[in-house]
């Protein structure tokens, strides 16, 4: 088996080396079981997260591409060092067929989302660019950095360096406190993995609350200064 | 020049979801069927490429849209046709059902090839089983280089290779050149697409709509016998964290019991 992680550079080619090799595919798993009989099945999200399905590979070899934030992170396991010699394959000198130009970043640096501690993020539930401000003072508050969902983003009230999800940045804060945000598919790709997650929205349908520890059935407008005032007047000094 | 724009049909997202009694699908009788989203922006590419190179004065590329399916996907091409493709292929027959992402991109592969296409085009992702593999599977069986998650693309002038923009993780992009032929996966966001005119849908009626077997391809690599996987089962998500609820009470005590809550897991 050939596990791969399900980024946005593995899953571009993690397909072609399951063909290259007669593998089976399964991509972005969330889990695998082994049962008694050695038989080994993945469980994936379908259907845009609504439902799930359990995949059984068919073939003896299988290349999987594992969901960000599907497993908390372990200690780190002291392993033996090997270290494997790999040939250079002769044909790399050939002509490239597919050049890398250059990247470029699509919106100024200056935000450490993958290295939060905490995170407060803005859904479109916060309601335009003016009131963002709720959402930033209460990750200020809490020391956290903020962080949007993509619509917030393609509205312009917050810069993309901001987002959060599949298209944005994957994080696993310690917490994560979403405001407004409802709980799409590839938000969830982005931070399901967040030790402790928060949920703020005045919705009790909405799917964000599969995945809070905490959820607040409320308007965000009253909870989040609510929960600005008590951490302001905690600070010592 | 020839641009193929392989198409998915999915079931409506807002479709109501039942599991089907085998518990191994989802139950089909009762669903509404549509172009899966990427994939009109796949099409809509096309049409903006196709386009562009007529109003640098060159002769319009041909477009031919391609589906695999049951009889039901020929309501999706007929609506690629009325969008402007100039024709369709039906990946159609007994053999080819039952397939995963290498078993259906082995026979798209083969229908491709056979019409020569110089860009293939496709959605970054389904909206069912969203596994992002169909397009990177036809581009090894090809042979040819192969983009991802597609915002951007131009065609140079001497319709050699292409220059193409891909979103990478955390608001990244990479700029890359892939020599022609290629296949792009177009991801959500890099056009708006179209909607089809009354014009369009009455000429769609009279465009080619042709069925392809693809019976010269072993069919060990096709259909259900060429799937590298079988789904088990399908199900529910799993209820949830089984998370605390706070409701119906003011937001400041709502925020004073979550502030306890926090303190005790250690989050603040
Ligand atoms: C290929 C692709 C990639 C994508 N990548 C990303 C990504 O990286 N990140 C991302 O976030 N999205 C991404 N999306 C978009 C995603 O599908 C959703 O559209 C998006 O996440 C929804 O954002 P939202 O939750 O802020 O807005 P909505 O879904 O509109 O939710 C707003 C929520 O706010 C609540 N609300 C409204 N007012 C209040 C109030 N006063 N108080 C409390 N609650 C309130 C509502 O009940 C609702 O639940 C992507 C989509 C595609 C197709």
């Amino acid at each position: 088996m050939v596990l791969l992680p399900h980024t946005y550079q593995s899953a571009e080619y993690a397909p072609r080396l399951a063909v290259r090799l007669g593998a089976a595919y399964v991509a972005s798993v969330s889990s695998a079981t082994l049962d008694a009989g050695g038989v080994l099945s993945f469980s994936r999200a379908i259907l845009q997260a609504r439902l799930r399905a359990e995949v059984r590979p068919k073939r003896r070899l299988v290349v999987a591409t594992v969901q960000i934030g599907a497993f908390g992170g372990h200690d780190p396991v002291e392993l033996p060092e090997r270290v494997f010699e790999v040939g250079r394959p002769a044909d790399v000198e050939r002509h490239r067929e597919r050049e890398i130009l250059g990247r470029e970043a699509a919106g100024a640096g200056g935000v450490d989302l993958p290295g939060a501690e905490r995170i407060v993020t803005a859904g479109r539930g916060v309601g335009g660019p003016d009131e963002v401000s709720v959402a930033a003072d209460l990750a200020s508050a809490l020391d956290a950095e903020l962080g949007a969902s993509r619509p917030v983003v393609d509205n312009g009230w917050l810069p993309r360096e901001h987002q959060v999800g599949s298209s944005g940045h994957i994080v696993a804060p310690n917490l994560y406190v979403a405001l407004g945000v409802s709980g799409s598919i590839q938000h969830l790709m982005g931070m399901s993995g967040s030790r402790v997650i928060v949920a703020v929205n005045r919705d009790p349908e909405a799917p964000i609350f599969s995945v809070a520890h905490y959820g607040i059935v409320a308007d965000l407008h009253d909870v989040a200064p609510a929960l600005t005032r008590l951490l302001l007047a905690r600070r010592p000094g | 020049m020839r641009i193929g724009v392989c198409i998915k049909q999915v079931p409506d997202t807002d479709s109501h979801l039942r599991i089907a009694d085998s518990g191994r699908e989802i139950d089909d009788s009762d669903l509404n069927w549509v172009i899966s989203s990427c994939d009109l922006c796949a099409l809509e590419e096309g049409l903006l490429l196709a386009e562009a190179q007529v109003s640098r004065g060159e002769e319009r590329p041909e477009l031919v849209v391609f589906s695999l399916g049951p009889p039901r996907v020929e309501e999706a091409l007929r609506k690629a046709l009325a969008l402007g493709a100039d024709r369709a292929v039906h990946l159609a027959g007994e053999a080819l059902q039952g397939g995963d992402a290498l078993a259906d991109g082995c026979a798209l592969a083969a229908a491709l090839a056979k019409v020569h296409c110089d860009l293939v085009l496709t959605g970054a992702q389904s909206d069912d089983l969203g596994q992002a593999a169909t397009p990177a599977v036809i581009a090894e069986i090809l042979g040819v280089p192969y983009a991802w998650l597609v915002m951007a693309v131009e065609l140079d002038s001497r319709k050699q290779s292409v220059r193409v923009v891909r979103e990478l993780e955390g608001g990244m992009n990479e700029v890359l050149r892939l020599d022609l032929p290629a296949v792009l996966a177009i991801q959500a966001g890099i056009n708006k697409p179209r909607f089809a005119s009354l014009r369009g849908t009455l000429q769609s009626r009279r465009k080619p709509l042709h069925r392809e077997d693809c019976s010269g391809v072993d069919a060990g690599l096709v259909g259900a016998a060429g799937a590298g996987t079988e789904t088990e089962s399908v199900s529910l998500p799993p209820a949830g964290a089984g998370g605390v609820v706070i409701e119906g009470v003011s937001a400041e005590a709502a925020a004073e019991e979550l502030l306890a809550h926090l303190e005790r897991e250690a989050a603040l």
